[in-house]
């Protein structure tokens, strides 16, 4: 192969992984695949940006079990940058994902001791949690990391996620609110918290999730769980005896528009599959 | 309670599912062509979620829909199975319970089938999976001796194929549809790529029941 083409093979695959960095994609496999060959070919070719890469593929590699590249990636950072925090958390990680939870923890309580508001490593003590099973715990630390940091949304998220899982449905709808009102335009919140009020019932919960089902679909029109949702909440309403005529008539005509709205999204799929 | 076979198509979609999607939990339907009465052939599967297994909405969609489909094309649902995010625990969630629940309304053999991911290897002697039935109105773990996998071994060895070729990535479930409409999730190119694989039936060998295994 000329030089040329593997020129642009190389920063090509560079590239990819510093898009999948930026778009936090967890797609590890792919991530081990270029980078591993990234690292063995092109190291020389990468300057400085070698040791984020190290980082971005061994966390790839405790993903797909591949201790062997983890610990090579962990020894060339440890080199580079003895006594780092940042690599500290990594080889917490790499305990972690060897079971090794109780070494983990430790790793992180000595990372804390030195810097309290180190929010990576009171984040992973909450991770090892979750993975041992213990969601109530979890949660505890979760709402207790938060009341400190309050505006960390990736916190809101797993805490709703959390919440979810243990059916404590009211808690959920909070925190996705918290991040509705940070992210205004985000699509995806607005529809999960319709399907969290969906969930709990009852006429007013019913009308509410329509509503953000509603909004959810202004945002970002191609959103179908929202087009179905709608559906979904609106002939519910319009075939409760609590409701009013008015209500009820508005209600059929939104369920309408939204069997008409997926009926088309379907018509439109079909066509292009045949093409 | 009666028999249950467990075709080829079911469990490899099933333990492709799980594979799909290791840091989620995922759920689906078990489906029969089969007429009801006597045992209970699981044919098929539909897998359904990877995200927000309790939330009502889309479950009740992908319920709906999946009913229909089955009068359509004359097969019945007759069980749900899920696989939990967190592999130390292979026990039924109540929203697993709450949907066998309201399968067994319309079906009166149901079984909630656990799939068991701290035993999920390539080389298990036994499938991974753990059966529930409808005892009163408890769900009891089965007796494994009325659990049967015709051609045990070759379903595991598709199944590793697909996984290693990387064809597991064809599976869509309800929630890979609703992301993108195209995708077909009752999965018609991967039952045509799992039928490929199997060789003729061969009613004789490689009968597995969960209580016996039978190494050929």
């Amino acid at each position: 192969m000329s030089k040329n083409v593997l020129i642009i093979v190389f920063t090509e695959m560079r590239d990819k992984l510093r898009k999948w960095r930026e778009d936090n994609h967890r797609n590890s496999e792919q991530i081990v695949d270029v980078g591993e060959e990234l690292i063995n070919e092109h190291a020389s070719k990468l300057g400085d940006d070698i040791w984020i890469i190290y980082e971005q593929v061994m966390i790839a590699a405790l993903d797909c079990s591949r201790d062997d590249l983890a610990w090579t990636c962990l020894q060339e950072l440890k080199r580079q940058f003895p006594g780092s925090q940042r690599v500290k958390r990594l080889a917490g990680m790499r305990l972690e994902a060897l079971e090794k939870y109780e070494d983990a923890s430790k790793q992180y309580d000595s990372i804390l001791q030195d810097d309290p508001t180190n929010t990576a490593a009171r984040k992973r003590k909450i991770s090892i949690l979750k993975a041992q099973g213990k969601s109530a715990e979890a949660i505890r630390e979760l709402n207790e990391y938060l009341e400190q940091f309050v505006g960390d949304q990736e916190a809101w998220h797993e805490l709703s996620e959390l919440y979810i899982n243990e059916h404590d449905y009211g808690k959920a709808a909070f925190c996705l609110e918290e991040l509705m009102m940070t992210n205004p335009h985000n699509h995806l919140y607005c529809e999960q918290y319709a399907e969290v009020k969906y969930t709990q019932g009852g006429l007013e919960n019913l009308e509410l999730s329509r509503k953000y089902f509603a909004q959810a679909l202004k945002l970002n029109n191609r959103n179908m769980r929202a087009l179905f949702g709608l559906y979904m909440s609106a002939s519910h309403i319009a075939a409760s005896p609590k409701v009013n005529a008015t209500v009820k008539k508005a209600n059929v005509k939104y369920a309408t528009w939204a069997t008409n709205q997926i009926n088309r999204a379907y018509q439109v799929s079909y066509a292009r599959c045949l093409l | 309670m009666g028999e249950v076979e467990l075709s080829c198509l079911a469990y490899v979609k099933m333990y492709l599912h799980a594979c799909l999607f290791p840091r989620c939990s995922v759920n689906g339907l078990l489906l029969s062509s089969s007429p009801a009465g006597g045992a209970v052939c699981v044919t098929d599967c539909v897998p359904l979620l990877h995200t927000h297994l309790p939330l009502a909405p889309i479950t009740q969609l992908a319920l709906t829909q999946v009913d229909v489909w089955c009068a359509q094309t004359q097969q019945r649902i007759v069980g749900y199975y899920q696989a939990n995010a967190c592999v130390s625990d292979s026990s039924p969630t109540p929203c697993a319970l709450k949907i066998a629940d309201k399968i067994a309304e319309q079906c009166n053999n149901a079984v909630l089938l656990m799939i068991d991911g701290g035993k999920m290897s390539p080389d298990y002697r036994v499938p991974p999976i753990v059966m529930y039935e409808r005892k009163d109105t408890r769900w009891t773990l089965k007796d494994k001796h009325t659990i049967m996998l015709r051609q045990w071994e070759e379903t595991r060895d598709i199944a590793s194929q697909l996984l290693d070729s990387g064809d597991h990535s064809l599976l869509v479930d309800f929630d890979s549809h609703l992301d993108d409409i195209t995708r077909d999730w009752t999965n018609q190119k991967l039952n045509a790529k799992i039928a490929e694989l199997a060789s003729p039936a061969n009613d004789n060998l490689g009968v597995c029941q969960l209580g016996n295994p039978v190494l050929r």
